[in-house]
């Protein structure tokens, strides 16, 4: 297949890009913060990393619910001066995922990135790989995401600015992203790796982004994305995908009820695509629309990518089938398999 | 006493020093002078309102406050101290301040963090602007909310009327009695390590003191003599209350345990 027809490579390139600029492209901005592009980007680029393009939105919307509005309500303040930084930060970031939707976790987001490549890492190496989690599971898991983003995001760092608990837990979510770690450590930077001991919230906090840290990575060698599944930023796409202009469309046929290809391509193990025969617009709240189920559907625009109601990329028996083929082959080619074929000629070669 | 003397002891003595916030809360509330009200607990970054500082033998001195649109304030000291008003807007400004003598021109350069509304404009407009014919630059100065921390390479620019300044001898001094030195190369540019001076603490916890360094520089230019000197808050280095090593022993469980759940999973699936 022509690689430059493959969506799956067009996306990494597109990814690659964004991990350089949004890592290192500080050398292009500006070292300040007043020099990034929007200061409330829909994806975890973080602003622990001096070399970094942008900032995730999470981290305004955690320093603003502690200095700002919590700081009003218990001083009593002016409730609508302590919120006017939020709606700002909140108006920047729709206008920002109004393009792209939730693409910006499967185009965009460094941390997305770093684990799809790890994913391909570990396909390359032979470690047996999930195609997908059990059903079960990823319905437990998903709620995760929604408590981080209550809790972590909002919830603390709010009674932090009320001062109801300490100063430790202002920006939680921060303390215990693997981004901060990602994308520090990939600039050579050390110090964000610690374990804190100046008070036991500052410990548990450090513990918890460690062990979380490592635990992504080994995960990501074998099942698909596994810290997205609890990020607080989908979420926060899964509230407002309703605004953004990219939108995954489904027209379901009869052959949708034997197929299911769409929901074992999906990265995010979302059954829904596969299962929902009725609603158009299939952007689930896990969605990040990288357009793996669309590659994947053999039926003629059953699943398509609008943008604006425009189709930029639909299902089509002519791409899915060389698609599936060259997937066939990456999959095929790796370091567990090429040993056992070895081994396999060695034993044919003995008299 | 003849001239010359009173301009060496007047160099000597010219400094430019924050005062501690509790010191300077009681200080302006003395003076009648809005403070925020915020509560004590609140760390200083987040303190919006008056700031004070410490200046000196300021005789004949100008003070200008340079707001990061590069407008700027004229400042008056009184009391051997001068108030930075609230000027509303967020991000560093530039205390700038400046005394000729004729034959010698001092100039004092402070980079202070203020509260406000976004002020729409990058530090690097306020560094890149030309404040005084002679000075000190921070390349970069700590990004917004960040400090400058001991056991630090932080990086310099000597700019003289807006050219970088080679070959020159820099100083830094600390408030806990560090003192080094160092040249400046081609490009103007001088690296400096902050000093880990602070005495050593056992009480647990974040080590939240600070202290204050100086960078300064001297150079003659057509019989005249130009000394510049920067000054600027450090703190503790978070190395003492945060270990790499540890962090990455939990790391190395957080693979392990995720190498085991991750066979798990996909021999369940």
């Amino acid at each position: 297949m022509n690689p430059l027809k493959n969506l799956s490579i067009i996306r990494k390139s597109v990814q690659i890009s964004a991990f350089i600029f949004f890592v290192y492209g500080g050398t292009l901005t500006g070292f300040y913060l007043a020099d990034k592009v929007s200061g409330a980007l829909p994806a975890l680029s973080c602003a622990y990393d001096m070399q970094g393009a942008d900032l995730c939105t999470l981290i305004p919307f955690q320093h603003q619910m502690d200095h700002r509005l919590g700081e009003a309500i218990a001083g009593g303040g002016n409730l609508m001066m302590g919120l006017m930084p939020t709606l700002i930060t909140l108006g920047t970031f729709l206008v920002l995922f109004a393009l792209l939707n939730k693409a910006f976790c499967g185009w965009i987001c460094p941390l997305g990135t770093f684990q799809e490549l790890l994913h391909n890492l570990g396909q390359k190496l032979g470690l047996q790989r999930s195609e997908s989690l059990a059903p079960a599971l990823v319905k437990r898991i998903r709620p995760v995401k929604w408590l981080i983003l209550l809790l972590l995001v909002f919830g603390f760092p709010l009674l932090t600015g009320i001062g109801w608990v300490n100063h430790d837990l202002g920006d939680p979510f921060c303390k215990i992203c693997p981004s901060r770690m990602l994308t520090t450590l990939a600039t050579g930077e050390t110090s964000e790796l610690y374990l804190d001991s100046s008070s036991s919230t500052a410990l548990t906090l450090s513990l918890v982004a460690d062990f979380l840290f490592g635990l992504t990575i080994a995960l990501a060698l074998s099942i698909r994305q596994p810290f997205c599944r609890i990020c607080p930023m989908l979420a926060l796409h899964a509230v407002f995908r309703k605004l953004g202009l990219l939108r995954l469309v489904k027209t379901a046929t009869p052959g949708c009820d034997r197929c299911g290809l769409c929901a074992k391509a999906c990265p995010m193990d979302i059954s829904e695509i596969h299962t929902e025969m009725h609603k158009k617009d299939v952007t689930f709240e896990d969605c990040t629309l990288c357009g793996r189920c669309v590659e994947f559907c053999p039926y003629k625009n059953v699943l398509q990518l609008k943008y604006a109601g425009l189709p930029v990329f639909r299902a089509d028996p002519a791409y899915f089938k060389p698609r599936k083929k060259a997937q066939r082959e990456w999959e095929g080619s790796n370091l567990l398999a090429l040993l056992k074929g070895s081994r396999r000629v060695a034993r044919v070669k003995q008299p | 006493m003849n001239t010359y003397c009173q301009i060496a002891l007047a160099t000597l003595l010219m400094t430019l020093l924050q005062l501690p916030p509790a010191q300077a809360q009681n200080s302006s509330q003395a003076q009648g002078e809005a403070v925020s009200g915020k509560s004590g607990a609140a760390p200083q970054q987040h303190r919006r309102g008056a700031q004070k500082f410490v200046l000196e033998n300021s005789e004949g001195a100008s003070i200008r406050l340079w707001k990061p649109d590069l407008s700027t304030v004229p400042l008056v000291a009184e009391h051997g101290s001068i108030t930075l008003p609230n000027t509303g807007m967020d991000n560093y400004h530039a205390v700038v301040v400046e005394r000729d003598w004729g034959a010698l021109k001092e100039a004092l350069i402070r980079y202070q963090y203020m509260h406000g509304k976004p002020s729409g404009h990058s530090t690097r407009e306020l560094t890149a602007a030309e404040k005084t014919s002679f000075e000190i630059v921070p390349d970069p100065v700590p990004r917004e909310h960040q400090h400058y921390r001991s056991v630090r390479n932080w990086n310099f620019l000597l700019r003289f009327h807006g050219a970088p300044a080679a070959n020159v001898a820099v100083v830094l001094e600390s408030s806990n009695g560090t003192s080094l030195s160092s040249i400046s190369n081609a490009e103007g540019k001088v690296s400096l390590l902050i000093p880990d001076d602070f005495s050593h603490r056992e009480a647990r916890g974040q080590d939240q003191r600070s202290a204050e360094f100086t960078v300064s520089a001297e150079l003659a230019d057509d019989s005249v003599t130009y000394q510049t000197q920067l000054s600027a808050e450090y703190r503790v280095d978070p190395s003492r209350w945060r270990s790499l090593g540890l962090g990455v022993f939990v790391t190395a469980i957080g693979l392990a345990v995720g190498g085991l759940l991750g066979h798990k999973a996909v021999r369940s699936s």
